[in-house]
C-alpha cells in the first residue's frame, strides 16, 4: 500500500454529509431535467396557443407552477430516503431547503430548455452542470482549494442551508437571501427568454 | 374550376385581408462556416375575402415558410405583412398538447381566442359533428389516430370562425369522406366571405381554387390563369421543367 497516494481526508467525510449531498444532487438533477423537458416538449404547441391570444405569462406561470409541484414531490421522495438514515435537526427546514435546491435547478433547467430547445443537448448541459456543481459545492476533499467563485454556483448556498438545518437545526439568513435572489434572477431570465421565444409577428385579433 | 369564374370576378372587387410585400427570408446560423439558405426573395401576394387560394410549389420551395410568415409565427427578414381580421391557422403537423383530451384542447385554445364557454361548446359540437369525431371528445390527443388528430388540428383553426383561414396541407391523413367534407366546408366558408388559403400538392385540387400562387425561385407567381399544370406540379412528379 506504500505506493498508493495518501488521501487521509477522504476517510474524514462524514457519511451523513455524503447522504445529504446525494439527496440534494438527486433533487437537483431530476428537477433540472423536468424543467428542461417542460420548456421543450410542447414548445411548438405553446407558440400556436400564444398566437391565438393566450397570454404567454399565464402559460409560463402554469408551467412553472406544475414544475414547482413536481419539485415538491421529488424533494419529498428524496427527503423520505434521507430520513430513513439520518434524523434531521430541523425536519421542516430540511425539507424546505431541499425543495429550494430543487426549485433552483428546476428554473435553471427551464432556462436551459428555453435557450437550447433540444432535449439531448439540453440534458447534457443540465447533467454536467449538476454534477460539477454538486462536486465543487459539496465540500468534497477531492475538490479542496476550489476558487471562491464556487459560492455563486447554484447548489452552494442551498447545500449550506441544508447542512445547517440538518446537523444544527438552524439556518443562516444570508444563505437564504442568496437562494431567494438566485431564484428571482432565474425567474426573470426564464420569463424574458420565454417571452422572446414566444414572440410572434402580430396578433390575430381583428 | 366550378364557381371559379364568378368567384374570381367577385374576388377582385373584394377586400384584401392579407397583403404581403417584398418578403425576404433566409435561414441562417450564427455559427461560422455554416450554410445559409435563402428561401424567399421579394415575394408579394394578396388574399381577399371569399377566395379559396392555393399555394403550390416544389418540395423545399418555401410554401410553409411563406405561410408561417403570413400567419405571423415566423418573422421575415424584410418586407411587410398586413393582416385584417381574425386568423385561423392549421399547421402541417398537428401542434396540440398530447396529454389533453379533445374537449380540453377546445377549451384551452378557445380561451386563447377569447371565446365564452358556450361558444367553445357550440363550436366543439358543430365541428365534431361535421368532421365526425364526436365519439372521441373524451379521448386524449395521444390516443387518437393520425387522421383524427388532423381533424382536431383543423377544427382548432376553424373554431372561432376566422376571417382568414391558413391551412398547410390540412387533409393529410383524412379518409375520402372526410376529404370531401373538408372541401364542402372550405367552399361554405368562402361563400360566407372567409378567405381560405391552403398549401396544396394535388393537381386535381387546382380546379377547386379561385386563385393559385406558385412559389418558385424565392418569388411568388400568380399562375391562376395559366393553362395546364404549374412548374411545381410537374417537378413534383419528377419531370423536367424549363424555368
Amino acid at each position: 500500500m506504500a505506493g498508493l497516494p495518501s488521501m487521509p481526508t477522504v476517510e474524514a467525510i462524514p457519511i451523513e454529509l455524503g447522504r445529504l449531498l446525494g439527496a440534494i444532487f438527486g433533487v437537483a438533477i431530476i428537477a433540472g431535467l423536468m424543467g428542461l423537458a417542460q420548456m421543450i416538449s410542447a414548445r411548438a404547441a405553446d407558440r400556436r396557443l400564444v398566437q391565438t391570444g393566450y397570454p404567454p405569462r399565464t402559460l409560463l406561470a402554469t408551467r412553472l407552477a406544475a414544475l414547482g409541484g413536481v419539485t415538491v414531490v421529488v424533494a419529498a421522495v428524496n427527503y423520505g430516503v434521507l430520513w430513513l438514515t439520518i434524523s434531521p435537526g430541523a425536519p421542516v427546514l430540511t425539507f424546505v431547503f431541499l425543495v429550494l435546491a430543487g426549485l433552483v435547478y428546476a428554473f435553471l433547467g427551464a432556462l436551459v430548455g428555453a435557450l437550447l430547445p433540444r432535449l439531448f443537448e439540453g440534458s447534457l448541459v443540465v447533467v454536467f452542470l449538476a454534477m460539477m456543481d454538486a462536486f465543487l459545492s459539496g465540500d468534497s476533499p477531492l475538490a479542496a482549494d476550489v476558487p471562491e467563485f464556487v459560492e455563486y454556483f447554484p447548489l452552494y448556498h442551498p447545500k449550506e442551508l441544508l447542512q445547517e438545518a440538518m446537523f444544527q437545526g438552524t439556518y443562516t439568513t444570508g444563505d437564504l437571501g442568496f437562494v431567494a435572489g438566485y431564484l428571482l434572477v432565474l425567474l426573470v431570465l426564464v420569463t424574458a427568454v420565454f417571452g422572446v421565444t414566444m414572440r410572434t409577428s402580430g396578433g390575430w385579433s381583428a | 374550376m366550378e364557381a371559379s369564374t364568378t368567384t374570381k370576378g367577385e374576388a377582385t372587387s373584394n377586400k384584401v385581408l392579407v397583403r404581403a410585400n417584398e418578403i425576404e427570408k433566409t435561414y441562417g446560423s450564427s455559427f461560422p462556416f455554416t450554410r445559409s439558405v435563402t428561401v424567399l426573395t421579394d415575394a408579394d401576394l394578396e388574399i381577399r375575402t371569399g377566395e379559396i387560394v392555393g399555394i403550390v410549389g416544389a418540395n423545399g420551395s418555401g410554401k410553409s415558410t411563406l405561410m408561417n410568415i403570413l400567419v405571423g409565427v415566423l418573422e421575415q427578414d424584410s418586407g411587410t405583412v398586413e393582416r385584417t381580421g381574425t386568423v385561423g391557422w392549421c399547421p402541417q403537423e398537428p401542434l396540440l398538447y398530447d396529454r389533453l383530451t379533445v374537449g380540453e384542447t377546445f377549451r384551452l385554445f378557445g380561451s386563447g381566442y377569447g371565446m365564452t364557454a358556450e361558444e367553445i361548446d357550440e363550436a366543439k359540437h358543430r365541428l365534431a359533428s361535421k368532421l365526425d369525431f364526436e365519439q372521441y371528445l373524451d379521448y386524449r390527443i395521444d390516443q387518437l389516430s393520425g387522421g383524427n388528430r388532423q381533424k382536431i388540428n383543423l377544427s382548432i383553426a376553424l373554431m372561432h370562425d376566422p376571417d382568414i383561414l391558413m391551412l398547410d396541407e390540412p387533409y393529410t391523413g383524412f379518409d375520402w369522406e372526410t376529404y370531401l367534407t373538408f372541401w364542402d366546408l372550405a367552399e361554405e366558408l368562402a361563400a360566407d366571405g372567409t378567405a381560405v388559403t391552403m398549401i396544396s400538392h394535388l393537381i386535381e385540387e387546382q380546379s377547386r381554387l379561385d386563385r393559385i400562387y406558385e412559389v418558385r425561385d424565392g418569388q411568388v407567381y400568380d399562375v391562376t390563369d395559366q393553362e395546364g399544370e404549374t412548374d411545381a406540379t410537374a417537378s413534383e412528379r419528377g419531370e423536367e421543367t424549363d424555368e
